[in-house]
């Protein structure tokens, strides 16, 4: 265990904290704040309810008060500090920590409290909560690789730490990964080709404007928003019934898609309804916050449960926007961050006089016609009036009734909404004791928590107050939070790594001026997210290479300083699109309600509920885009359960990544992935040229982008040959092998040889580039 | 071979050595050290690599069967010739105050049970007539009488029971286990999951999911239908061999990309195509019960190709056997509300007692014969109790049925470091309450991770600025019922 212990942290350690010189003063965010955090605050912090001794150590007021003759903190004189005693002191009843809370500073934290005592214990307020000032960009002397500031800020870095950039990808692992990144498709052969070819100077920025223009990008950008809204198509807890809700998933893609100003996509979301003159859409928006969960099982306390989502929104708010760990101050005061209790239910009192209640019904919902069906319905009335105003006859009125009837049953679709209960009906909000909501305590007043910026003067204690409050330009955090989560996006891991937990238990930015610099520009930027997004996607850092060598891996596994360009595995979502783009299979049509592909029966139905296998959707739907699946939160779609996506219970600000044996059952036999094999199969064989090494260079180039080498080549050659030997003779497994799909073969198409290509696709697609783009 | 090809596989091997030190393993290692775990990096390598408890360990495996619905204690173990006696009469308010109850308002009428109860055993422990089978095995049986749960709807008080959270969203215990533990034969997922009866529990996937642990750590859930682990089998048309072939390019392939590009995930992948490989026969081969000789067959009262508890039983004893950690097994229809004969305490408990009462005695007994039961833990229960009175909106029907109760109930456990033949806690002799030796479910928790090996207030994982655990912030070793 010792020598486990010593490996894991020097990988834990190494890669990206770098010392600071010694002769620097202390400084107390970076390295006094986390000794204290970790080891003091949990009895000697913002909370009250368990503080000891009265001492509070997390403002200096509290730390150098003096309590009876002694002082926990003396500026500029550790010895005098009683804190410096306790922690030094042999005598175990005397020490603190306390040995039973098993916790214990290091020689190395000690002498960093002492030296910052010495220096005179200043304590600066923590980072995230101070507004961000644009800083000033590095001047680096390297002119030639920065291709904008978001470089200069990288190049300096690593300089410091004395690496170097790695040089730029090829071109086609550029427009593999920048397409995969944006739209969450690969690119097609034409369009690498055409990318490839294109000797102009801004090719690649072209490349990336028709990639942000896309519809397929919007689509691809939701699913982090649906997996913050906790968004499924169920309701939750035992029956999980049924929720349509899907109109809201749709505000999110066209949203995205056109680019709204993140302050304005935010206040719709949060208040919509109470925009003067709000429209459809703002309303619609509103369903953010009425994807919780509705417990319907029989013999609940409807209220109880109503509690339940109103604390759901508190927290999901404030992880979105905030990254603050708002939960924590539910039961009791913030154990490390200055949020008391009655600040956490001040915020409680804004969202919690909607009418909504836990009930089966969903009301108050918006009723709406698509698209489709405002066509519809409007060639319908033009029909309807054309007849009413001629002589008709006796068809004429049969035809006049039977419009009339069917533009009357069209049933129109529901979203559930935001809707502020009338003057009479408002609840009052208490703070709750421990979090119980039937131990109330004294009566709150809406409010945000006084460590961040305030409410606007004179502004209403109402949904749209604090929606500006969240998007205010005095506001440290939402920028921050929002920049970080594009980065990490793109990046695969965020400057701050933690993109949930921007507070004091959260990580440090490995690059806080970058951070500041991204967020005041979008800020300055008028919150335009595909302005931040091309920024980062054309910056050198995001287009180096991705190639690493077993030193840079040593010094910088996670690849924090960015000495080399990104490379992680594709989302749940990407890697079944991918799979069905490169067989041809997938639909892009847009929008409407979930869509059910194919999944495997269990035979079981959910808790008091329905069942829970599906029929297959008919036709295209059944090879929609992984965000158009219907997500069932008890059930959710199993091989993307695999991939590590979202179960979409709480708001999930991102996904871990695992690489696991399931996972390579998913890619390798689940049968959504051998029709996709089964399609790629057809189209090596029909587009691919004469010889089998054209038809592997072509389905090789579906998956990859890059043609393959030599020996890539002639290894799927080889298997091509493998298969086709063992098909031969067996002609019933080779048409099992090669299933019947709707993508053609050329006609008289040997079956024997399409079921070895089948294999061969089956390979492609399960390549370790397929699935973590170079 | 190219030396930075050497080298990357020497770190990657040293990783693997290093107990997975980077990424997940990381986080894992260092949640298991106590100290921060916060690495958001991407994994490299094998997350499910086995690992240490804290520890030494009294059981290494876990069988728990959880009675969906809750079953009836005060028809099965917990006798109260009291209630009897007072059958009938109108619930004294005293136990009503200040109570929600689930159907139930008013006045509801005592129920005093209609089973047979006598004493079994060298230490006399008490079972009704409803479990027959169970009678000979009170000797190795560890009673716990004085459960108590905050919750009384199912959803909330299954949650509360295998993720310390009356809400979604947390880590179930077996994903706790498995994040702590990983698994012990490679080969086979660390936590699996069978549901017989035809619902899903009540707390859905969540009740055996991950939370905000990676998806790696939530249970496999096996079908009694088609493939037994989801896509364990090759596509239509292409045999074992062929797939060897295949995965044979792949690897070659992947080795090529390996070298070119030196990314220790790649190395990751490479060794879990392998695994899956090597699944692939070993998931079906534990799946068959068809293996097992006809005489244990019918002790647990199992019959291949059907869909029962008992079959799912007897795969737990098969799974355990071949190093499986976790076996969660979820049997609907035991919410004996009386809305139905089946849901009758009289009958009804006695047809549903027998899909339950034999295999769980065959397990014991066979654990035991193989000398299984010593390592292995096997819970028993529900997620809360049930009344002494008569269910409200059943109190005019022929039917026989009580509301849920969360104060007090009882579990059974056995082997895997228990001491045998207790009884442990005491209710009050109407059963509205307990009078001694409390055991809340975080008790619970805390006692059955004592036993795997873990500190219940160590095993942490951080998530959105807290160091989570699966007992929330309370949870006490019951010591008392510990050989």
């Amino acid at each position: 265990m010792r020598r486990r212990l010593l490996i894991g942290s020097i990988a834990l350690t190494i890669p990206w904290i770098s010392l600071s010189a010694a002769a620097e003063r202390v400084d107390f965010n970076r390295e006094v704040r986390p000794i204290l955090a970790n080891n003091c605050l949990t009895c000697h912090g913002p909370d009250e309810g368990t503080r000891e001794a009265d001492l509070r150590l997390d403002t200096r007021e509290g730390a150098t008060a003096d309590l009876g003759g002694n002082r926990a903190i003396v500026p500029g004189d550790p010895e005098a500090s009683e804190m410096v005693r306790r922690i030094t002191v042999s005598d175990q009843s005397e020490r603190m920590p306390p040995p039973d809370s098993g916790k214990k500073l290091s020689a190395q934290q000690i002498e960093t409290l002492r030296r910052w005592i010495r220096e005179g214990a200043a304590y600066d307020r923590h980072w995230a909560y101070v507004q961000p000032v644009r800083p000033p960009v590095p001047e680096v002397p390297d002119g030639a690789w920065p291709k904008n500031q978001v470089d200069r800020f990288i190049l300096a870095r690593l300089q410091r730490e004395g690496l170097k950039p790695s040089p730029e990808a090829d071109r086609y692992a550029l427009i593999r990964r920048v397409s995969l990144d944006l739209t969450g498709l690969p690119p097609t052969i034409d369009e690498v080709d055409q990318f490839v070819n294109d000797p102009a100077p801004d090719a690649y920025e072209r490349l990336v404007d028709r990639l942000l223009a896309d519809d397929a990008y919007g689509e691809h950008w939701a699913s982090v928003w649906l997996d913050l809204a906790r968004y499924a198509d169920s309701g939750g807890y035992v029956s999980d019934d049924p929720r349509e809700i899907w109109a809201w998933r749709d505000y999110v893609i066209r949203s995205i898609n056109a680019n709204k100003p993140f302050d304005q996509f935010t206040i719709e979301q949060i208040a919509g309804d109470l925009l003067p003159g709000a429209t459809e859409e703002q309303i619609i928006a509103t369903a953010f916050h009425r994807n919780t969960p509705t417990n319907t099982e029989g013999g609940t306390d409807d209220e109880e449960f109503r509690n339940v989502a109103v604390v759901d929104r508190v927290n999901t708010t404030m992880t979105v926007w905030m990254g603050t760990t708002m939960a924590c101050a539910q039961c009791h005061d913030h154990k490390y961050d200055p949020l008391s209790q009655e600040e956490y239910f001040r915020l409680f009192a804004f969202l919690n006089n909607t009418e909504d209640a836990d009930l089966p019904s969903e009301e108050p919902v918006l009723s709406f016609f698509t698209d489709e069906q405002k066509r519809e319905r409007a060639q319908w009335e033009s029909q309807i009036a054309a007849l009413e105003k001629k002589a008709r006859s006796k068809e004429d009125d049969d035809r006049l009734a039977a419009l009339r009837k069917q533009l009357a049953e069209m049933k129109p679709h529901t979203v559930p909404i935001l809707r502020e209960l009338p003057a009479d009906r408002r609840r009052k909000t208490h703070v709750q004791h421990r979090g119980n909501f039937l131990d109330r305590g004294a009566e709150v007043a809406e409010g945000v928590p006084a460590a961040f910026h305030p409410l606007a003067k004179d502004a209403q204690p109402n949904r749209l107050t604090l929606a500006r409050w969240l998007v205010a330009e005095d506001n440290p955090l939402t920028a921050r939070v929002t920049a970080n989560r594009h980065w990490e996006k793109l990046f695969g891991i965020g400057l701050v790594a933690t993109s949930e937990d921007f507070g004091t238990q959260g990580d440090p930015p490995s690059h806080p001026e970058l951070l500041d610099w991204l967020a005041t520009e979008l800020v300055a930027k008028h919150w335009d997210l595909k302005h931040l997004v091309r920024l980062l996607v054309t910056s050198a850092t995001y287009r180096q290479s991705s190639r690493v060598t077993p030193e840079l891996l040593e010094r910088d596994a996670d690849n924090r300083l960015l000495a080399r360009g990104p490379r992680f595995r594709l989302s749940a979502e990407a890697v079944r699109d991918q799979a069905l783009f490169v067989g041809g299979l997938l639909s892009r049509k847009m929008y409407g309600p979930a869509v059910q592909p194919p999944q495997p029966a269990f035979g079981l139905s959910a808790a008091f509920g329905r069942a829970m296998d599906w029929e297959t959707s008919p036709g295209e739907d059944r090879y929609r885009r992984g965000i158009y699946t219907s997500w069932r939160r008890t059930n959710p779609y199993p091989s993307m359960m695999t991939f590590d996506a979202s179960s979409r219970e709480i708001c999930a600000a991102r996904r871990p990544r695992t690489n696991t044996p399931l996972q390579a059952l998913v890619t390798l036999n689940d049968p959504v992935y051998v029709e996709a094999a089964q399609a790629l199969a057809r189209r090596m064989v029909r587009d691919g040229g004469g010889t089998p090494a054209e038809k592997v260079r072509d389905g090789f180039r579906l998956c990859l982008a890059r043609p393959p080498s030599d020996a890539e080549a002639t290894r799927l050659v080889q298997l091509h040959e493998n298969a086709r030997q063992r098909f031969s003779g067996q002609k019933e497994a080779a048409e099992r092998m090669a299933g019947v799909s709707p993508v053609p073969a050329p006609p008289g198409a040997d079956i024997v040889d399409l079921a070895a290509w089948t294999v061969v696709g089956n390979v492609l697609l399960n390549l370790d580039e397929t699935l973590m783009p170079r | 071979m190219d030396r930075r090809f050497e080298l990357l596989q020497y770190v990657t091997r040293r990783q693997f050595l290093a107990n997975a030190s980077l990424s997940l393993g990381s986080v894992a290692l260092a949640g298991l050290l106590g100290r921060e775990a916060r690495s958001a990096s991407p994994p490299a390598v094998n997350p499910l690599a086995p690992r240490k408890p804290h520890f030494a360990p009294k059981a290494t495996r876990v069988i728990y069967i959880h009675l969906t619905g809750s079953p009836p204690h005060l028809d099965l173990f917990d006798y109260k010739p009291e209630l009897v006696q007072r059958d009938g009469q109108d619930c004294p308010d005293e136990f009503l105050k200040g109570k929600r109850f689930a159907f139930t308002s008013g006045t509801p009428k005592l129920l005093g049970t209609r089973r047979k109860f006598a004493q079994y055993g060298k230490n006399g422990t008490w079972m009704s007539d409803a479990i027959p089978h169970l009678h000979g095995l009170a000797d190795d049986l560890c009673v716990i009488k004085s459960m108590v749960t905050d919750q009384f709807n199912h959803a909330p008080a299954e949650l509360l029971l295998y993720t310390g959270s009356p809400r979604p969203g947390r880590p179930s215990l077996g994903a706790w286990l498995t994040y702590g533990l990983a698994t012990e034969n490679e080969n086979l997922p660390g936590f699996i999951v069978l549901i017989s009866s035809g619902s899903q529990p009540n707390g859905g996937k969540n009740s055996f999911g991950s939370g905000f642990l990676p998806t790696v750590y939530q249970g496999v859930q096996c079908r009694s239908k088609g493939d037994p682990v989801l896509y364990v089998s090759n596509p239509e048309g292409m045999d074992r061999d062929l797939r060897r072939l295949s995965l044979d390019a792949l690897r070659d392939l992947n080795q090529i990309g390996a070298q070119e590009f030196g990314h220790p995930e790649t190395l990751t992948r490479i060794a879990q195509y392998e695994m899956a490989f090597r699944m692939q026969v070993s998931v079906p081969e534990v799946m068959d019960i068809a293996r097992e000789p006809a005489e244990v067959l019918e002790a647990y009262g199992a019959q291949p190709g059907a869909a029962s508890l008992a079959n799912n039983i007897l795969l737990a004893r098969r799974l355990v056997e071949q190093g499986v950690r976790y076996v969660q097994l979820f049997d609907w229809g035991w919410d004996f509300h009386g809305t139905r004969p089946a849901e009758d305490i009289r009958d009804g408990l006695t047809e549903k007692c027998a899909t339950m009462d034999k295999p769980v005695a065959a397990l014991v007994r066979d654990l035991k014969q193989r000398g299984l039961l010593d390592e292995t833990l096997v819970i028993i229960g529900g997620e809360f109790g049930r009344t002494p009175f008569r269910e409200g909106r059943t109190a005019k029907s022929d039917v026989l049925g009580r509301d849920h109760y969360p104060d007090c109930y009882t579990m059974l456990l056995a082997g895997g470091g228990m001491k045998p033949g207790l009884t442990y806690g005491e209710t009050d002799e109407l059963g509205f309450s307990i009078t001694r030796d409390k055991v809340h479910v975080h008790d619970l928790q805390a006692t059955i991770l004592h036993l795997l090996g873990f500190d219940h207030e160590k095993l942490t994982f951080r998530f959105q600025g807290r160091d989570f655990r699966l007992t929330d912030v309370s949870g006490r070793v019951v010591k008392e019922i510990l050989a």
